[in-house]
This record gives structure tokens, C-alpha cells and sequence, in this order.
């Protein structure tokens, strides 16, 4: 099972890129849904579509103006108000300095393919769930 | 198509030793478990626990050969889990787009 990986290249340095990726008001611009992210390693993060779908995230890694990870916790909230369980995955986002501006590269996988989570992130997402 | 299928088959193939039965399996055609664990640095009845596990979440069917079971993959199920991920990178396309004309937009509010 392949992960996800795609990029694009945006006309700013890093470090005007990384705010648009990190702040929840630039991040709901344009990421199709409104987001809420406590951008620290064991941060919330909660997004809501329009149609009333809701997911939740754990941050993992930040390292500003290069790379942030967070894990999409293993349950949403159907526009019908249901929880489901969905797979897991872990999104990476990196941006890497180029001419004209900034690559911005996202993988996303299931969560799995990098082996047992490590502790301390297990131990987030139940922290997670169980509040 | 419904998640918690495709959660399931995730789930499934979240072992590598699981995997690499589906591989197998992919590349000998339909097989025993005492076939599989030849080829395999596992035993057969290790073999034969990841074959149930695997046929639970659909990914592969079993039909009797005298003593023993013929395992084959199913495909749907893993052509579902393809199209999920076919899915997912269609939507970072629209979202990366939709960033970069964020980020393009002229005075865009801080």
C-alpha cells in the first residue's frame, strides 16, 4: 500500500509559507474545511467541513519553517452526525526552499506502514480519544 | 464505498508478514498454507493464522482441496483500498491548488 505523496510549488519563502500551513485561520483558506490546530508535538487539531463531517488530529512533529506532521485520528463524525471508524494515516507536510519560492510537499499514509506507532504517539491518541 | 471496510483491510494489512502472503499469493497464483510457508520464513501455522486474518477482512477467499484449503486473492477488496488512496490524492491536489493560490493571492490578509 503506497502512501499519498503529492507537491506543488507556491511563489513565497518557507517562512511565509509555514504560517499558511500551521494558523488555523490561513489553513481554513484552503484546505476544503475550517480548521482548529494547536500547532505543538501533542497538539488538538479538529477540521469541519461544510457538510457538517468532522475529524480530529494529533499533532506530532514541528519544526518551523520546514516540516509538520500530524496523525488523523481513527474516527469521523458523518455529515448525519454518526461516528465512524476510517483508517488512520499520518500527513507530513515539508517545505523545502526552491527558486521562485517554496516546494510544499505533503505524504499521506496509513498509519501502519510506519510500523507500531511509537509510544509517545500512542499514547497521545488514546489521550485524545479518552478526552 | 464504506470506511469501515477499507479500515478493515488497512487493519489486515498492517503486518508485514500478512503482506507478504498477499504477495505471494499474487505472484504463485492460488496456494495451500503448507505451499505458502515453504516460500515463506514463517511457519505454517503462523502461516495459517495471517490466511484467516486475511480472509476476514475479505482480502483473500479459501475454497477445500482435500485436507487442506486453497487460498486466493480476492481483488475487490484491494481495489477498493486503491481507489481510497486514489481518492485521498485527489483531494491534497485541490487542497495543495487551492494553497498555492492562497499563498499567490496578492496582500493576502495576515
Amino acid at each position: 500500500m503506497d502512501a499519498v505523496e503529492r507537491e506543488v510549488t507556491v511563489p513565497a519563502p518557507p517562512g511565509e509559507v509555514w504560517p499558511a500551513v500551521t494558523q488555523s485561520d490561513e489553513v481554513s483558506a484552503w484546505f476544503g474545511a475550517d480548521a482548529q490546530l494547536e500547532v505543538r508535538p501533542g497538539g488538538r487539531g479538529v477540521f469541519r467541513w461544510r457538510d457538517g463531517t468532522e475529524r480530529h488530529v494529533v499533532v506530532e512533529d514541528v519544526e518551523p519553517p520546514r516540516r509538520l506532521s500530524f496523525r488523523w485520528l481513527p474516527f469521523q463524525r458523518t455529515a448525519a452526525g454518526e461516528i465512524v471508524l476510517v483508517p488512520s494515516t499520518r500527513v507530513e507536510i515539508t517545505l523545502d526552499e526552491v527558486p521562485g519560492g517554496t516546494r510544499v510537499r505533503v505524504v499521506e499514509q496509513p498509519a501502519f506502514s510506519l510500523g507500531s506507532p511509537p509510544a509517545r504517539s500512542g499514547g497521545r491518541v488514546l489521550a485524545a480519544i479518552g478526552s | 464505498m464504506k470506511r469501515d471496510r477499507t479500515d478493515a483491510i488497512f487493519t489486515a494489512l498492517a503486518d508485514a508478514t500478512r503482506r507478504q502472503v498477499i504477495r505471494a499469493l499474487s505472484e504463485q497464483g492460488p496456494a495451500t498454507a503448507t505451499g505458502l510457508a515453504a516460500n515463506l520464513p514463517v511457519t505454517r501455522q503462523a502461516v495459517t493464522k495471517h490466511l484467516s486474518a486475511l480472509a476476514e477482512a475479505g482480502l483473500v477467499t479459501a475454497t477445500r482441496r482435500g485436507r487442506e484449503k486453497l487460498y486466493q486473492i480476492s481483488p475487490r477488496p484491494l481495489t477498493d483500498a486503491v481507489s481510497w488512496m486514489a481518492d485521498l490524492g485527489g483531494r491534497w491536489d485541490e487542497r495543495l491548488a487551492a494553497l498555492r493560490d492562497h499563498i499567490a493571492a496578492p496582500r493576502r490578509r495576515r
